[in-house]
């Protein structure tokens, strides 16, 4: 099979920004002449940068899951949420909720972290098989990631409602920044891997 | 005639027509969103972003929930719930919220108009590339549809201890919300870049 002709091969350049095809000069840092942003063949250290911020995020994923995510004082009682926790105080209230929070916030993370390490670690190995796939993959994922912010949301809405002095008191833990910090860098993981080196040659 | 263009996401190159797609074509190797079919007109773009300034205005400027709990009441804004999270120490927690849900969403509103509106009558906004450039480094940090369900989330868990009235600002936000879904798909970069390209000629 012939192989199929690439921006690479006809010394064609995209701008990611803009979208325009324009002829790649050989100039040292070649710009858009519609919209001037800076063309790459490939966006720069992309694979190292991608898998130092996923691995960054995989470890934070430890606290976000074990540290408390929230602190309630009642006349009544004190008691710490984590993650899981509320997702467990939700089900006694209304359990279509509890199943959003719980994949919004445990599956998706981890679902992104995993498929983010699938996307890099094959690319890294240079690996032809599954690529349609694997760039489906790596676009779901870039387009569900978001939604883990959810919990944050939540939080933050509690923390200033619920400060009834003498009556109810609501504080953020440390779990909470543990856990912003794993959407924060996994959505850098995904904007900075380039997704054309899923479609690179194999060795 | 007909024209290359290059898929941005795996690089494949394509031949296709000079005229605008009618329809969204998909890369035939990795299956990306290729060309997005012509949608609207720039005045439907700018009249949905003028909407979305007002919505934004209303959201900020009045409570999006009221609780009451054994006669005291207390209420919330957009802002405060970042506020909040302010002053507890949580200042990077603080900064996040503020950014995806304020800034954010103002930004993008904002920067919209200003390139929109001298595009109408075929004039580019100064530093209009700049911009633009901007624009696309804030679209992706604008989370109000994530914001929206996590204050259902907070109601619900609040529901069982005290009553939940929600404010002005909860229903000017779920508009926002929907509004700013339908700015975004008619201001893609691919349509925005294809009405500079008509006013240059």
């Amino acid at each position: 099979m012939s192989e199929a002709p690439t921006g690479r091969s006809l010394g064609l350049l995209v701008c990611l920004q803009c979208r325009a095809t324009v002829r790649a000069l050989q100039v040292p840092h070649p710009r858009c002449p519609r919209c001037y942003a800076h063309l790459f063949q490939r966006k720069p250290h992309s694979l190292a940068a991608t898998a130092a911020l996923l691995v960054c995020a995989a470890i934070l994923y430890i606290p976000a899951n074990l540290l408390p995510v929230m602190y309630t004082r009642t006349i009544f009682d004190d008691e710490q949420d984590t993650i899981m926790s509320g997702v467990l105080v939700l089900l006694q209230s209304s359990w279509p909720i509890a199943v959003l929070v719980f994949i919004a916030s445990i599956v998706v993370p981890l679902l992104k972290i995993l498929s983010l390490g699938v996307v890099v670690f094959s690319v890294w190995r240079r690996s032809p098989r599954y690529r349609t796939q694997r760039s489906e993959l790596f676009r779901m994922v870039e387009f569900i990631g978001r939604w883990s912010m959810l919990d944050v949301y939540a939080i933050s809405l509690l923390v200033a409602l619920v400060q009834i002095r003498s009556l109810a008191f609501v504080s953020v833990g440390w779990g909470a920044l543990a856990f912003a910090a794993v959407v924060v860098l996994t959505t850098f993981a995904a904007r900075t891997f380039d997704e054309r080196l899923l479609w690179e040659a194999p060795p | 005639m007909s024209s290359v263009i290059v898929c941005p996401s795996c690089d494949l190159a394509h031949r296709v027509g000079m005229a605008p797609a009618s329809v969204g074509t998909r890369c035939s190797r990795c299956r990306a969103p290729l060309q997005r079919p012509e949608n609207g007109n720039i005045d439907t773009a700018i009249a949905l972003a003028i909407c979305a300034l007002v919505l934004f205005f209303l959201s900020n400027a009045y409570p999006l929930v009221t609780i009451q709990v054994n006669g005291t009441t207390r209420a919330t804004t957009l802002l405060g719930a970042a506020m909040g999270l302010y002053t507890q120490g949580h200042a990077g927690l603080a900064a996040l919220v503020f950014t995806t849900t304020v800034v954010g969403p103002f930004l993008q509103i904002a920067s919209l108009l200003y390139l929109l509106f001298p595009l109408r009558s075929a004039r580019e906004a100064p530093g209009q590339n700049t911009i633009f450039r901007l624009l696309a480094q804030v679209r992706p940090w604008t989370f109000v549809e994530v914001f929206m369900l996590g204050v259902l989330v907070a109601l619900v868990r609040l529901s069982a201890y005290a009553r939940v009235v929600p404010g002005v600002a909860l229903w000017s936000c779920g508009l926002l919300m929907l509004t700013l879904a339908a700015l975004t798909s008619r201001t893609t970069p691919g349509q925005f870049w294809r009405w500079v390209d008509r006013s240059r000629t």
